[in-house]
This record gives structure tokens, C-alpha cells and sequence, in this order.
């Protein structure tokens, strides 16, 4: 590279090719690739640093910290190490909502694979109407959680809820039944909503993947006389591997992360049944900020905890996905 | 082959069927899909069409009309008016055009920061060379591995302390930016995947021969590789545009003004957690869906490719 200069030639700070060079170089808008690099790089960086990187320390740095006042900046806080994880640790509401999280993530992800998979196989094909087939299939993925459940709080009304008439009218109930209100049935509708709206994401991610295989090889597994079956299992598996890797940390995240369904949906309830983690953090920073029982601080610890689960799941999965694919 | 002749080579033993009802399934499934997609939506413009009386009953009406057979003459015999007065209730009593607005401003703000500086950084790091370019990569995605939720607490108090000093007007409570930082970083990763997915498939003879054409680096950048890039660019802020139209939480927690609220968070506070009003929501809920089913129609199909972009060579 032209920058690479010996400790003998750089002499000046600019190296062998001195001040006026460079001024040059820039006059005509000639750098080097280095440069260009860095002139490329600097925003993005400062941008994750400031809003991405800066605020996961300012997290840990208050979970360990008396809560933050805000608006009131004469109070200060006070270390006080791992009091906030101790409180929050003790709290059964904090385990409660990691087990409805976990409930939720671990039952819908998987589901959601299988059928998105299903889907994708579908939508491959060519056929008349596809377009519009796969934009309405593939609405329910672009539509704001919040208002899906909003939608779905509707759909599920105990009183005058479609689902219910439907299920009546099929002759499965004998009355509209209150889903939303029951502790047991709450979680699992949640759950059911959730793979309603995402089977479509994980289709998509599928069918991306499913169109990177080459067709030949189905071809050439036909010839040799391979079934339906062994071709998807021999083939289209082993082939689609990353993808589904992919789209298990893709999903798996934001499911961990869970907020504008229970919020929109039940608000957490009925009692604490579908209070999902960050739900039970957020009402614990904003439901609770007063200077002596530390919301935030609390919120905080929770924060932390949450970073670190999630940090650990994407490292599962990258440690048998990562393969950098860099010049 | 004529389509008479095709007809004509084909045996009738060959047209099994098995491939009749081949054919049947796959429809049937499509149209299964469809129909499970899409009935959410049409119960939410039927009830919001709906008169309040008809909204809170049981069983509920599934059509306004049915045909039913008097002295042998088919006639439509209407269950219920259709009615526009939830829409009216909906737009007087709420701003929801506001909130509209609210969210095209914060999501085309957010998607044009990230499909600058995500193609600026995706360049870089597909097509340049200099040190640690892996490590860079790999700072930039663990980025997109940290919970929103570590961030909230933090940018919350740093808009607070910011109200009312000179960074107030711009990264304050209920300031636009407020939102469009956070989102732009928040989704500047998979902004900077793309664009690097999509300059690793391009051939470098693009560049070479502006080079030898006498065009600077910078010149080829912007002469030779931005115009071949317009896919990525389209993909990008399209998946972006729908993140930022979505979000809640932190649209919950910085907007406490009624007028800058984004549409998820107007209609996720209309009315209380219980004796919500349905008819209003549901009108104001379909209204929300409108644009976001033109856009769906439109753009479909890069989305599509630019997840094929993206994923399939992950």
C-alpha cells in the first residue's frame, strides 16, 4: 500500500510523501483507499457509538447506582453494586416475567419456522395471482405489532368476538369464551397471535433462501430417481441451513423483546400471565421513577439482565452460523 | 404446440387425477393462506362499517346482505346499514391524520439517514482495503444484537437533561429526531448488511474500467456505483421505512404530546383498557392499514429480493 513507509522515510508526519502531496491528492479528491475507508466509516461509527454503545454502558453503569432522578439533577446517586440485581432477583414478578418470555419465544419461534418453511414452498411455484397472493400473505409481517393487537384484542373480545362466534357456529364452543382473560389461555393466545403474524416474516426469509439453490441439483437428484422427500431432506435442508440459522436469530431477538403485543393486547394481564420481560421493565422504570425506590435503577438492572440473556442466545446461534464473508 | 394439440397428444390415463386434485391442493392452500392473512383486516373494515348497535352483539352479523328466496324471486335482504359515522367519530375525536403524518415524517427521515450512511459504510466494507475491516464488520452487527430496552432508560434521561438547553429543539421529548436517532441506529446494521451483500455480488470490472477511464475513487463511487445500487438502496428503505412506521416503545416513551404521536402509539392509547371504544378504534385501525396495504402491494416484490439479497447468501 502506498502508506506503508518505513521508520527511516517517515521522517515527517505524512510520510515519504509529505504535506504537499497529500493536499494534492485531496485537491483532485485522490485517496487512498484507507482514507476513503475511514471518510466512509467515521458516521456509522459515532452513530452505534453514541446511540447504541454509549447507552448499553450508561444501563449496566445504573443498575449499579442508587436510582437516577431525572429532572431533580442536586440528587446525586450512590454506588451501591449489586443491591438492584438483589432486589430484582427477588422478586417473583421478575421471574414470572422471564418464564412468560421464555414461554413465548421458545414455543412460537420453532412453530413459526416450520410453517414459514411450509409457506415458502408454497409461494416458490409460479402461478396465476402470485403477486397479490404473496402481498396479502406477506401483510401480516409489515403490520405494527401494536396495532395487531389492537386487531386481535377485537377478533378476541369476550363478549362479541369473532372468534368465538365462529367457534360456536363450527359447533367447538357452546358460548363466546373470554380468551384474553384467563390466565392459562391468555399466554397461549399471545403465542398463537404472534406465529399468526410472523410465519410470513420467516417465509420470506425462507423463500430468499430456498432461491439461492441451484436447480440443477433437484434435477440431477431426479434423474437418479430421488423422491419428493429425500430431495427436500437431502438437499434442500443441508442447503437452507444458514438461512434457517438466519432466521432463528432473526426471530428469536425480537420475540425476547416483546413489548407492543402483551401492552396492546391484555397489558400484561389478567394478573401478571402474559407480562413478557420488557414489559415488566418498562412498568418498573416508568411505573415506579421516585427517587427512593429507583424505578430506573431497577428498570436499569432489568435492562442489563435482558442484554445479557440476549447476548448469550445470539451467541449460541452465531458460534454455529458465523462465517464472515469479507475481501 | 397449440394448446388443441397438447390436448390432443395427451392420453386420458396421463391426465390423472392425481394432478386434478394436485392442482386443487395448492390453490386450496393459497387460498387458505390468504384467507387466514387477510380475514383480520376484513373483520376490522366490516365492524367499522358497522352501526354501534350492531357492533355489541352476538352472534355477529358476517355480511350486510343476505339473499334470501320470497315467492320464488331471489332478493337482498339487508342485515345491517353500512355506516361511515365511526370514521367521522374517529377523525373529530382523534387526530389521526396527525399521526399519520407524524409517522411518514419519522420513517422516511429514519429510512434516508440509513440508506446514506448504510451504503456508505456497506462500501467500505465491501469494496476497500485497509485494516481491521473484519473487526469493524463484526462492531457493527453486534450492534443489532442489543436489546432496544438497554437503550430506552438511558436516551430517555438524555432527552430529559436536554429539554430546555440548545440541544432541546433537536433531541429532546416530543422532537421528531428524538425518534429518528435511535431508529436510524437502531436498524443502521442491517442497513450496512444489505448494502455489503449487495457490493460483494457486483463485478469489480465496474470499477476497473471507470478507473481507466481516467474517473477518481470518489468519482466511481459516484458516476459508476451509486446508479448500479439503486436496489439495495430501494430494499433498504423500504425495510427500514416499515421498522420506523412500527415501532412502540420508544414512539410510547419520548412522544407525550398528543400532536406528535405516531400513529402505532395514537391508536394503541385510544381508549381505556377496558369499555374501549370498538367502533372508533376499528375505524381508525383500518384507516392505518390503508397505507400500509398500497405500500405492501407496490414494494412487495423488493422486499422479497432484497431479503434474497440480504439473507440467502448469509
Amino acid at each position: 500500500m502506498a502508506d506503508s513507509t518505513t521508520g527511516e522515510q517517515n521522517i515527517t508526519r505524512f510520510g515519504e510523501e509529505g504535506l504537499r502531496g497529500r493536499l494534492e491528492r485531496y485537491r483532485e479528491l485522490r485517496i487512498t483507499e484507507e482514507e476513503l475507508a475511514i471518510a466512509l466509516l467515521t458516521p456509522v461509527m459515532l452513530f452505534l457509538l453514541a446511540v447504541s454503545f454509549y447507552p448499553i454502558v450508561d444501563t449496566v453503569w445504573a443498575s449499579l447506582h442508587t436510582g437516577y432522578v431525572i429532572q431533580l439533577p442536586t440528587q446525586s446517586t450512590e454506588f451501591v453494586g449489586i443491591e438492584n440485581y438483589r432486589k430484582l432477583f427477588s422478586d417473583g414478578s421478575f421471574w414470572n416475567a422471564l418464564g412468560v418470555s421464555l414461554f413465548y419465544t421458545f414455543v412460537s419461534v420453532p412453530i413459526e419456522l416450520v410453517f414459514g418453511l411450509g409457506l415458502a414452498l408454497l409461494l416458490k411455484a409460479d402461478f396465476k395471482g402470485k403477486y397479490f397472493a404473496q402481498a396479502a400473505i406477506l401483510f401480516p409481517w409489515a403490520l405494527p405489532t401494536v396495532i395487531n393487537a389492537k386487531i386481535w384484542a377485537w377478533l378476541l373480545n369476550p363478549d362479541y368476538g369473532v372468534i368465538s362466534d365462529i367457534l360456536v357456529r363450527v359447533g367447538i364452543l357452546s358460548a363466546p369464551y373470554p380468551f384474553l382473560s384467563k390466565p392459562d389461555v391468555a399466554l397461549y393466545a399471545m403465542t398463537s397471535i404472534t406465529i399468526w403474524k410472523t410465519t410470513s416474516f420467516m417465509a420470506l426469509i425462507m423463500l430468499a433462501g430456498l432461491s439461492s439453490i441451484p436447480d440443477h441439483l433437484y434435477e440431477s437428484a431426479r434423474m437418479d430417481g430421488a423422491s419428493r422427500w429425500r430431495r427436500f431432506r437431502d438437499i434442500t435442508l443441508p442447503l437452507l441451513k444458514p438461512t434457517i440459522l438466519v432466521a432463528l436469530i432473526f426471530r428469536t431477538l425480537p420475540a425476547f423483546q416483546a413489548f407492543g403485543l402483551p401492552y396492546g393486547l391484555t397489558g400484561g394481564g389478567p394478573g401478571e400471565a402474559t407480562t413478557t420481560l420488557v414489559l415488566y421493565t418498562q412498568q418498573a422504570a416508568y411505573n415506579n421513577p421516585g427517587p427512593t425506590n429507583g424505578g430506573f435503577a431497577l428498570g436499569s438492572a432489568a435492562a442489563t439482565v435482558i442484554t445479557m440473556i440476549a447476548l448469550v442466545i445470539a451467541l449460541i446461534y452465531v458460534a454455529t452460523l458465523y462465517e464472515p464473508e469479507v475481501r | 404446440m397449440s394448446i388443441v394439440d397438447s390436448v390432443r397428444e395427451t392420453r386420458l390415463e396421463d391426465v390423472a387425477l392425481w394432478d386434478v386434485g394436485k392442482r386443487l391442493g395448492f390453490y386450496g392452500s393459497i387460498l387458505a393462506m390468504v384467507s387466514i392473512s387477510m380475514f383480520p383486516v376484513f373483520w376490522i373494515l366490516l365492524s367499522s362499517l358497522k352501526p354501534p348497535s350492531e357492533l355489541f352483539v352476538f352472534p355477529q352479523e358476517f355480511l350486510p346482505y343476505t339473499i334470501a328466496i320470497e315467492d320464488g324471486q331471489p332478493t337482498l335482504v339487508q342485515q345491517f346499514p353500512l355506516t361511515l359515522e365511526n370514521y367521522r367519530t374517529a377523525l373529530q375525536e382523534r387526530p389521526v391524520g396527525r399521526y399519520l403524518i407524524n409517522s411518514a415524517i419519522v420513517a422516511s427521515a429514519t429510512a434516508f439517514i440509513d440508506v446514506v450512511l448504510g451504503a456508505m459504510a456497506g462500501y467500505a466494507l465491501s469494496r476497500l482495503r485497509f485494516p481491521y475491516k473484519l473487526q469493524v464488520l463484526l462492531i457493527i452487527l453486534f450492534a443489532a444484537l442489543l436489546p432496544f430496552i438497554s437503550r430506552l432508560i438511558p436516551l430517555y434521561k438524555l432527552a430529559i437533561d436536554l429539554q430546555g438547553t440548545a440541544f432541546g429543539p433537536f433531541f429532546g421529548l416530543n422532537q421528531y429526531l428524538g425518534l429518528i436517532l435511535p431508529y436510524a441506529a437502531f436498524q443502521m446494521p442491517f442497513a450496512v448488511w444489505i448494502f455489503q451483500a449487495y457490493f460483494n455480488e457486483l463485478p469489480a470490472s465496474l470499477e476497473e474500467a471507470g478507473l481507466m477511464d481516467g474517473l477518481s475513487r470518489v468519482g466511481v463511487l459516484f458516476r459508476i456505483i451509486l446508479p448500479v445500487s439503486m436496489p439495495a438502496m430501494a430494499t433498504t428503505a423500504i425495510i427500514v421505512f416499515i421498522y420506523a412506521w412500527n415501532e412502540f416503545l420508544f414512539a410510547l416513551t419520548f412522544m407525550t404530546q398528543d400532536s406528535k404521536r405516531t400513529i402505532t402509539v395514537g391508536i394503541a392509547l385510544f381508549g381505556g383498557q377496558f369499555n374501549s371504544p370498538w367502533g372508533t378504534i376499528t375505524a381508525a385501525v383500518f384507516m392505518s392499514l390503508v397505507p400500509l396495504m398500497v405500500f405492501m402491494l407496490v414494494f412487495q416484490k423488493k422486499i422479497v429480493e432484497g431479503m434474497t439479497a440480504g439473507v440467502g447468501k448469509a
